[in-house]
Formats: structure tokens, sequence, C-alpha cells
């Protein structure tokens, strides 16, 4: 019942909103004004050329309208989001732009975001064929999930009196991950809120000391045979070795606090984990709302933490 | 050209283009005109010497401020400062950085000018100037906009010029139906006329008329009035004499007129209304510049006059003036009025007595031979009319027509009639008059026009066909009697220049109809025509006519946008057949193409020449396939397979024939 309640207040407000925005630069803005002028005196005169010259003048906003119209109207558009960006650290935003048919001239691309929206990529020339990417340089100042609805295309095409936009529906996502901020020097404290475990584990395929030789069995890596025993002996034997010692953090955190302390708390323990991550320790999070990431390594684990981090408090309330 | 100078170069252009618009009224102070046509040649050469702009922004303001002090002192009318400070404003734009602001502050400047011109001109080339205005104005500002958008490579200016050649037809074709369409519903707070045109004035009809000058006039193709006459004569060129003064006291130089001046009235009646009268409704133009009005001889009514001045337009009196002369009360840049004219039948008053002896009257000193020239010429003609009509064709056969009279004679009718053997309709018009009167025959100057060409359904009279004949009272009855050589009676246009200003006479006159003085009462009868009022029936369409002028418009959108089309197209292929003529260049000199000297039998089908082949492919979706190069694409090709051609080894097919065609 409440997604078709959804589903019909977005058709409404789709319904009402203008198919187009129309914006007047400062030339524009005197060209109409003396438009006004010309008009006021062909009314007061009777002049018959003044009339003329006004109907140049008009013909030429109608005009003005059909050709950025032809502009906007084809053009489609691709979002090309940033795979890691970073809160206040400057990141790029691309669209990936096509037209089928025509020529499309002085485009502009933005989200039509409060946010994002202040970054514009430009083109002068879009021919029909080949995708040309757009790019802008954003800045996301918080952390957190942007949602994006839609791409405005503008143009100022032909006469620079008037910016035509075409708002294109494309739903999406933008996960501004935490700022980059430095690394706490000394270890966490009980008191601070983040967690320290340390075990020694006895692994199949850890990176410690040789501890033995076995038959490879079906389905088993063949980069783990030893291959001067195997032939020695005929068969296909794998070394089995120690698992290192690594350490394994949990990262707690309060995501019940403000958003602004929320924030400080994740931007730190983003950088304490791809402090650790880094020194191949394995790292996990737990936060007080129920988040939970279970301990471990690598480059692609950072991604996870960091993107944990950066949904954490927005769950609820995506911006 | 380079996109950014070119955008500039016809920025600057649109606004020379404006203000000729505004320049041709003549009304522009010429130092003004000195200044703004040196500062568009330097922008054009693209040099901006007020780059700083503050020292001659102060000087501009100082300009501006001087205009409108003598504004206040009436001086200088107001529009004429504002156009001129609109003029001083683009040029010190055109000659500051270029930058978008300055652009955008040129064009809005240059419409300022355009919307002046409108004002102060309404001649047929300020149509000219308005149509080279709004192309130039839309190419260049389209341009700007391509320049300031960046981001990417700027595209090939064919590729731009498409659109924008687009948006100038639609310009048009919107202006015009606008201005069809709009209700004429004026306020008329302050209407004003046009001025006087490009040139001063040009027929000055003087107090009196001297012998001995020379006549410039006759070859001046410039229109000074025209007129609608009813019943129309339906001839192409009119032989018919258009009266202005009449001459009847010459002192041996000059000829001057005994009568005085009337009381104003609205109507002047110079003879009996009959019911056969020759109705004219004559236009004076600003070029015509004199206060007598004219009309068909013989002249009876004059009457609803109406004078056009720069900043009103309302009913005048008319003043009689010497012998059956009308004159306007005051001056006037633009006069309409009907006039009534008896059709000619030698007819006229009988003159009284002094008037008699005023026409009988011979110069104190005149030269003792010209009566015996009289006498001669007039030789075995019995009675006044026959010794009239002797004279009259003696003199044409007997002398020469000539507008070159060199130096100054004493006695120029007798230098006429003795020595030179040669001159002009005053000349003859004088002797013949002197002839007339040494043979005891009253006579008398009349200066006026003859002839007249039509142009949409009027008659235009130039300032050429300005003419002098004689009027003699032969048995109680007016004879004219016209000594000059008839091919020489009118304007002296023929050839190519007659034709051409015909034709651009022809347009004027429309342009002033259809368009200068388009009305209210003219959108109701389009709407008439085109069946738009309620309650009448509609014809069959059968019987319905094709409306000329909307197939004319249809005929020119239809034009416009094929060309725009065609340009649009053609610089697409060009970019094709640029990539394939190169292309074919460097394959015909490694000896790679077929025996047909075309790009497909080329022989590259080794696989290093993989780029060869694929400008091949390129040029031929390119030219054919309806798919265009992108920005960079043909030149990227072409070093592609040039450097591909380099590395590659000459073919092993020796003997191939140099290529005659290309694919």
């Amino acid at each position: 019942m409440t997604s078709r309640r959804e589903r019909f207040e977005r058709a409404w407000r789709r319904f009402w909103r203008p198919p187009r925005r129309l914006r007047t630069t400062p030339a524009g803005r005197t060209y109409l004004v003396l438009t006004f002028g010309v008009g006021l005196g062909a009314l007061n005169t009777g002049n018959n050329l003044l009339y003329l010259v006004l109907g140049l003048q008009l013909s030429i906003v109608v005009v003005s309208g059909i050709l950025s119209e032809r502009c906007v109207r084809r053009v489609r558009v691709r979002r090309l989001l940033p795979a890691a960006p970073r809160a206040r650290s400057p990141f790029y935003l691309a669209w990936g732009l096509r037209l089928e048919k025509g020529q499309a001239f002085a485009l502009s691309v933005a989200e039509v975001h409060p946010i994002l929206g202040t970054a514009v990529g430009r083109l002068t020339w879009l021919p029909s064929g080949d995708e040309v990417v757009v790019r802008a340089v954003a800045t996301a100042p918080r952390r957190g999930p942007l949602s994006l609805q839609a791409i405005r295309i503008s143009t100022s095409f032909p006469f620079g009196l008037f910016v035509k936009s075409r708002d294109l529906d494309l739903p999406g996502e933008l996960l501004v991950l935490p700022g980059r901020v430095p690394p706490p020097p000394e270890p966490p404290s009980p008191g601070s809120g983040l967690g320290l475990e340390q075990r020694s584990l006895r692994g199949l395929d850890g990176g410690g000391d040789l501890a033995q030789l076995r038959e490879l069995r079906e389905g088993e890596d063949a980069r783990r045979i030893h291959w001067r025993k195997s032939a020695q002996l005929g068969t296909l034997l794998r070394v089995e070795r120690d698992a290192q010692p690594q350490p394994r953090i949990v990262l707690q955190l309060d995501d019940r606090a403000p958003a602004e302390a929320l924030d400080g708390a994740c931007e730190e323990l983003a950088a304490r984990a791809e402090l650790l991550l880094a020194r191949g320790a394995e790292v996990g999070l737990e936060s007080t709302g129920g988040l939970r990431v279970k301990p471990s390594a690598g480059a692609f684990h950072s991604q996870v933490i960091l993107r944990a981090l950066a949904r954490a408090g927005h769950d609820e309330a995506p911006r | 050209m380079n996109p950014q100078r070119l955008r500039l170069v016809l920025r600057d252009l649109a606004a020379g283009a404006a203000f000729g618009g505004m320049a041709i009224s003549g009304q522009v102070p010429l130092w003004t005109m000195a200044l703004f046509i040196v500062a568009l040649a330097v922008a054009v050469t693209g040099r901006r010497p007020l780059a700083d702009g503050r020292l001659s922004a102060v000087a501009l303001l100082v300009a501006v401020v001087v205009l409108y002090a003598a504004v206040m002192v009436e001086q200088m009318d107001l529009v004429v400062a504002a156009c001129t400070t609109a003029s001083l404003l683009t040029a010190q734009r055109m000659l500051s950085r270029p930058t978008g602001r300055t652009t955008d502050q040129v064009h809005l400047a240059s419409l300022l000018m355009i919307a002046g011109g409108a004002v102060l001109s309404a001649d047929l080339l300020f149509a000219l100037c308005l149509f080279l205005y709004a192309v130039l104005a839309v190419l260049s500002q389209g341009l700007s906009v391509m320049a300031e958008a960046g981001g990417g490579a700027f595209p090939p200016l064919g590729r731009v010029l498409r659109p924008l050649a687009v948006g100038v037809a639609l310009s048009m074709v919107g202006a015009l139906a606008f201005f069809v369409l709009f209700p004429r519903l004026s306020w008329n707070v302050a209407a004003r006329r046009s001025g006087p045109s490009l040139g001063p004035a040009t027929t000055g009809f003087a107090d009196g008329l001297r012998l001995g000058g020379t006549g410039l006039l006759k070859s001046n193709p410039r229109v000074v009035f025209r007129a609608r006459i009813d019943p129309d004569p339906g001839t192409e060129q009119l032989d018919a004499y258009w009266v202005g003064r009449r001459f009847d006291v010459f002192d041996g130089v000059q000829w001057s007129s005994a009568g005085r001046s009337g009381a104003p009235v609205r109507q002047v009646v110079l003879g009996p209304g009959e019911p056969d009268l020759l109705r004219q409704q004559i236009d004076l133009l600003p070029a015509y510049g004199s206060r007598t009005l004219v009309a068909l001889d013989t002249p009876v009514i004059f009457g609803d006059a109406e004078s056009h001045q720069s900043t009103f337009s309302g009913r005048t009196e008319l003043v009689p003036s010497g012998d059956r002369e009308v004159r306007l009360v005051g001056p006037s840049e633009h006069l309409t009025y009907r006039a009534f004219s008896a059709p000619d039948r030698g007819a006229a008053r009988a003159a009284d007595e002094a008037e008699r002896t005023r026409r009988l009257q011979l110069p104190p000193r005149l030269d003792r031979r010209i009566p015996a020239l009289a006498k001669t010429l007039s030789e075995g003609a019995v009675g006044d009319r026959a010794i009239a009509r002797q004279l009259e064709r003696a003199l044409q056969s007997g002398y020469a027509y000539t507008l070159e009279l060199p130096g100054r004679a004493k006695d120029p009718l007798a230098d006429f009639l003795f020595d030179r053997r040669a001159g002009h309709c005053e000349d003859f018009a004088t002797a013949l008059a002197v002839l007339l009167r040494a043979r005891q025959i009253p006579a008398r100057v009349v200066v006026g026009f003859h002839g007249g060409e039509r142009a949409a359904g009027e008659y235009l009279v130039r300032a050429g066909d300005a003419h002098a004949w004689v009027e003699a009272e032969v048995d109680g009855h007016v004879l004219r009697l016209d000594a000059t050589p008839p091919q020489h009676r009118s304007a002296a246009g023929s050839g190519v220049t007659g034709w051409l200003l015909a034709r651009w006479e022809a347009l004027q006159i429309r342009w002033l109809d259809r368009v200068v003085e388009y009305s209210l009462s003219d959108q109701a009868r389009l709407a008439r025509r085109i069946h738009w009022e309620t309650g009448e029936s509609r014809p069959s369409p059968a019987a319905r006519k094709p409306d000329g002028s909307v197939a004319v418009a249809l005929g020119i959108l239809g034009t416009a946008l094929v060309i725009a089309a065609l340009l649009g197209r053609r610089a697409a292929a060009g970019e094709a057949r640029e990539l394939g003529r190169t292309l074919h260049r460097l394959l015909r000199r490694r000896g790679r193409l077929g025996p047909d000297g075309w790009l497909d039998g080329a022989r590259v089908e080794e696989a290093e020449l993989a780029p060869v082949r694929e400008g091949i492919a390129r040029y031929r979706e390119a030219r054919f396939g309806r798919r265009p190069l992108g920005p960079g694409e043909g030149r990227r090709l072409v070093r592609q397979a040039r450097q591909a051609l380099r590395a590659a080894p000459s073919p092993s097919v020796p003997g191939t024939s140099p290529p005659t065609s290309r694919a």
C-alpha cells in the first residue's frame, strides 16, 4: 500500500515538474529589457519598422527555444561514478553522453543534487555516434550515501540569452567514504571504544614455516605443489605451512553519537583500519547499532570496512 | 579562419550593418560616421587599441554629456542623440579587449542602433541592413556561445553553421509573421516619420529660372515623388507633363514670376470642376526638397495635404502663389496631397491685359538677330498656331541637346541660338518663348517634370525628369509647346543601370506600401482575403485563388531551409571528401591504387596497412553512410595511414599506371 502511494506521489510530482527549465542569462535579461523597450516604442509611435525589429527580436527568443530543445532532447546520459570518493577530497564525477542522431552544442552536465550539483561538466560539441565522456571535479563535505535522482543537461546554445535544462531521471547512489585523517599514533585503549584481540592458529595455507607435505587432493590449488619432492616420489605432493600470527582487531563504533562526532569517529576508525590492514592485520567492525563486519584482511576488505563506516548512522535516513 | 577570430569579425560586421541601418537616414552626424567607420576598420583588422578602456570610457561619458546638452538646447534631436550614443558605445566596446561581456555589449548596442535606424529611416536599404545585421549577429553570437562553452574541441565550422542558418531562416520567417499578424493598435504618442534619407533634397524649385547652368539634375535617378492616377493610364512610361511653376517675366538671363501669394487655405481651386477630372494622389518624397506642389497638366484643384515631419504628422494648408502655382505653407520633409487636373485639351482661361503684356514682353537688351531668326524660322506659316508649331519643330530639328555647357556666356540665349546651337530643356524653352514673343504670340515658360515610370500601380518621377516647356496663348487657348527633342525630355536612364534602377524603385515602392505604411486596414484586408471574417461564405476550393504573397513567403522559407540543409550536409561531406582526397593522394604516390584509380581497388591487403583500410572504410561511411567524421578524426586517420604506408614496403606489382580519377 505504501509503495503504491509512493509511486503515485512520485508520478504526481513528475507530472507537475516542468519538462524543461529556462534560466535567463545576464545578456538575456538585457535583451528582454531592450525587446520590451522596442515593443513600447512600436506601440507608441506606430512605426512599422519598429514592429519589424520587435518581430525579429521575439522570433530570436522563439528560435533560441527551438534550437536549444534540439540540443538537449535526444541526449542519452550514463552516469560514471567514482569507485571510492572520500569526503572533503576532490573526485571526478563523469557522465557518458551519446546522441543517436543530430548534434548538440555548448552542453553542460550536472547532477540534480544540492551538493554535487555544483560540479558541472562542459562539452562544446556532441556529434552523433560514439559516446563522449564529460568530467567534473566535485567535493563532498561529509561521508555517507548521496542519493542521486536525475542528471541535468543544459545548453546556452544558440544565442546565450537563455540556458535551457532538461532533467533526466536516473536514480543512483554515490557512497562517499569517510574523509582522510592521519591515523592516531597510539594503540586503541579500552575506553576509546576500540577492541583489540590477537590469536595464533595453525592454518592450512598460512604464510609461516613449513609444517608438512601431503598428497594433493582433487580440487586443491596446484600452486601449493612441491614440485621437486613430487618428481622424486612420482606423485603430487602439496606443501602445508603454519599460519602466520596475524593480529585480529575488531573496531568498535558508537553509531548513536551526534552526527559530527560520529563523522569524526568514522574517519578516525577508517584511518586506523587502513593502517592496520596495510600492516597485514585482520580488521573487523562492530557498532552499537548492530553493524557488524567480520574480521578479515586485504585491500578488498579495506573497502568493505570503509563502506560500512560510510553508511554508519545513515541507514534510516539516507541523504 | 580561426573560429575565435571569425566570431569577432562577424560581430564587428554586424555592428557595421546596424550602424548602416541608422546612417542611411542621413541624420547621424558626420563626425560620428567617420569615427565609427574608423573604429570598424580597426576592429575588423583584429586590433584592439582600447584594451584598457578606462580613458575611452571617460571620453565616452563626456561625449554623452555633450550630446544630451545639445538636446537640451535643441541643437540635436533626442533620437539622433540616442543613436549617436549607441554608435559611440559600440565603437568603444568593439575596440576593447574581446571578452564574452564585451561581445554581449556590442550585440546589445548594435540592437539599439538597429532600433534607432528603424525610427530614423524608412528606406529599403534599412531592410538590407536589418537582414545583414540579423544574419551576422546570429552567426557571431552562436560562435561566441560555442567558444565560451569550454570542454572538448571546437566542431568544424560547417557543423555549427547549419543550425545557425536554420536559426536565421526561422527568425526571418517569424519576424515576418509577427509583422503581418500583430494588430496595429498604436497609441501614436510619439509618432515619427523618416528623414530625407541619403543626401540632400534635389529638386529645389527656385524663385527664378536662370539660364547658363549645367544640366546635372537630368542624370539624377532619385525618385522625388510618386503618384497614383485615377483613372489609371495603364502605360508603363507616362507621356505627361507635371506642372510646377510658370514664369512670364524674362530679363535676358533669368525668368521670374510676377504673381503674388494668396491666403493659406486647405484647398486651392484653380479652375472650374469638371466631371472627368484626373484624380492624383501624390506623395512628395523627402528627396523632393521644394514647397511647390506639382500636378498633371492642367491642375484644377489641390487639397487634403498632409505634412509628415520627423516628429509629427498633420494636415497642412496651401498657398496659391505666382501664376497658378500652389505652395506649401511651411517646410515639410514629406508631403502627401490630392490634386485634380483637367484633361489636356489646350483650353484655358483668357488672360487679362496685364498678363498678356507680360507674356509679350521681350528683354530690353535682346540680341537683334533673334527677331530676324523668328521670322526666318516661321516663314511660310499662316496663323499663330501654325507659326508656333513651326518654331517648335525648327528648334527640335535644328538644335542639339546637351547637358555639357562649360563656361558662362554673357547672353546665354544668343549663345544657344547662334553660337553653340546646343543646350538643354531650359535653353530650348526660353528660346521658343522669346521667338514666340518676337512674333507677337504671348508665351511663358513652365517648369515641372515630364514622364513617369510605372511601378506597383503607381508612377515614379525622378529628379532627372525635371523639365521646362512653353505655354503659348493662341486664339484664346493655351497651347503647350515643347521644343526639346522628345527623346531628351525625361530622365537619362538606360541600359542595365536603368533597368536596375527601375527594379530597385519598384522594390522601394513595395517596401513603402507593404511594410512602412502597413496598417490595421491592410490587416483587415488580408483577413478578408483569407476568409477569416465571420459570416462570409467560403468559396469553393476551385473558386479560391491562391495568394501570391503566401506562395512567395512559403517559397522563401522552403529555399532557406533547403539551403541551410545543403550547407550543413555539404560541410559534413566536405570533411569526408577531404579525407578521401588525401588518402587517394597518399596511395597514388605509393603506387597502391588499383588500375581504375579508385580507392575501392587499392592494394592494401598487408597486415601493417590496417590503418589505411580503416581510413578508407571510414571515408566510405562518412561520405555515403551518414556516419560523419568526429572532430579531428580525419586528421588522425590520415596520420595513421601515412605512417603505415611509410613503414610498408613498395607493392610488388609494377607497371600500374597513375590514376586519373578518384573514388
